[in-house]
């Protein structure tokens, strides 16, 4: 055999030997896509990182975490926040037109006081 | 699922909502491993499982005197679940854009193949690949949900879930390599 042969020969030997045992099979595995196996290995990984007692914990955190604010609570709290403070300024309101016309009256008042001084000094 | 099985579902259902401890307690353990891989598929972080599961368990327990029709548990329970994780991955992202530096900190990647084989660390990169919706879709088929329901929870016609399916299915397919060649 030539001296070429056998480096040919000898190359396709060495590419050869960089090849796993099991290069077909892994090849249509990876080229077919993850199988159900697969899956099944990331559910018991993920699975295995749940600590014993799991059901016991949620059911405690749940049990001792304050309710989260329903859609119900939030709009009464806002519709009583709206009330107070449509009442603060109806009341503030009140308050203040009533000092206006108590201090118009009392100005009427004098005024009416100051003519009748005037009709009797005529 | 066979009408036995649901029926006895329904009924599980029916007294965890009326508070019966034991049979939340039941539901949880029935649910908790599936719960568990499916928010792992959805983050591919295995120190966000227990705490995100829980949170979905709690969330299900708060609003389970809510749900309707208890035949409808389980695409209910995953549609906690894809909402939890994809909540999860929005904060993820937005605490990224306020601390840029937090990245490292916290998104430490597991070694590959320092628990897994290499078949489940290839899936894993190849989910990481994806978008969270199109994670959340394959997990959900995984599950067993049919498309009607998965089209359901996800709020789309159940034309658009095929369509994204057959993309998603694609997708993972090109990144499924040993040795993550891409």
């Amino acid at each position: 055999m030539k001296t070429e042969d056998h480096a040919w020969r000898d190359l396709h030997a060495h590419a050869a030997a960089q090849l796993r045992a099991d290069f077909a099979d892994r090849t249509l595995r990876f080229a077919r896509g993850p199988a159900a196996a697969e899956w099944e290995q990331l559910h018991t990984h993920a699975a295995a990182h749940l600590r014993p007692g799991f059901a016991v914990r949620v059911l405690r955190a749940a049990r001792a975490l304050p309710g989260g604010i329903t859609l119900r609570e939030q709009l009464t709290f806002g519709a009583a926040t709206a009330a107070i403070c449509l009442a603060a300024v109806v009341l503030f309101h009140a308050r203040k037109a009533n000092q206006e016309n108590e201090r118009n009256l009392a100005g009427w008042q004098q005024l009416a006081n100051e003519a009748d001084d005037l009709d009797q000094t005529l | 699922m066979d009408s036995t099985a649901t029926t006895a579902l329904a009924d599980l259902v029916r007294r965890a909502q009326k508070g019966e401890e034991t049979a939340q307690r039941e539901l949880i353990i029935a649910y908790q491993h599936r719960v568990a891989g499916f928010v792992f598929a959805m983050t591919n972080r295995s120190d966000y499982v227990e705490d995100l599961s829980q949170q979905v368990f709690i969330k299900m327990i708060r609003a389970l005197d809510r749900l309707q029709a208890p035949a409808q548990f389980e695409s209910w329970l995953f549609r906690l679940a894809r909402n939890t994780c994809i909540d999860q991955l929005r904060r993820q992202k937005l605490r990224r854009i306020f601390l840029p530096f937090g990245d490292e900190h916290e998104n430490i990647p597991e070694p590959p193949g320092a628990v897994d084989t290499e078949e489940l660390d290839a899936l894993r990169h190849a989910l990481a690949q994806l978008r969270p919706q199109d994670r959340a879709l394959l997990a959900l088929v995984q599950e067993g949900r049919s498309h009607a329901e998965i089209a359901e929870t996800l709020d789309t016609s159940v034309a658009a879930v095929k369509a994204r399916l057959h993309r998603a299915r694609e997708h993972l397919r090109e990144h499924y390599q040993p040795d993550h060649e891409d």
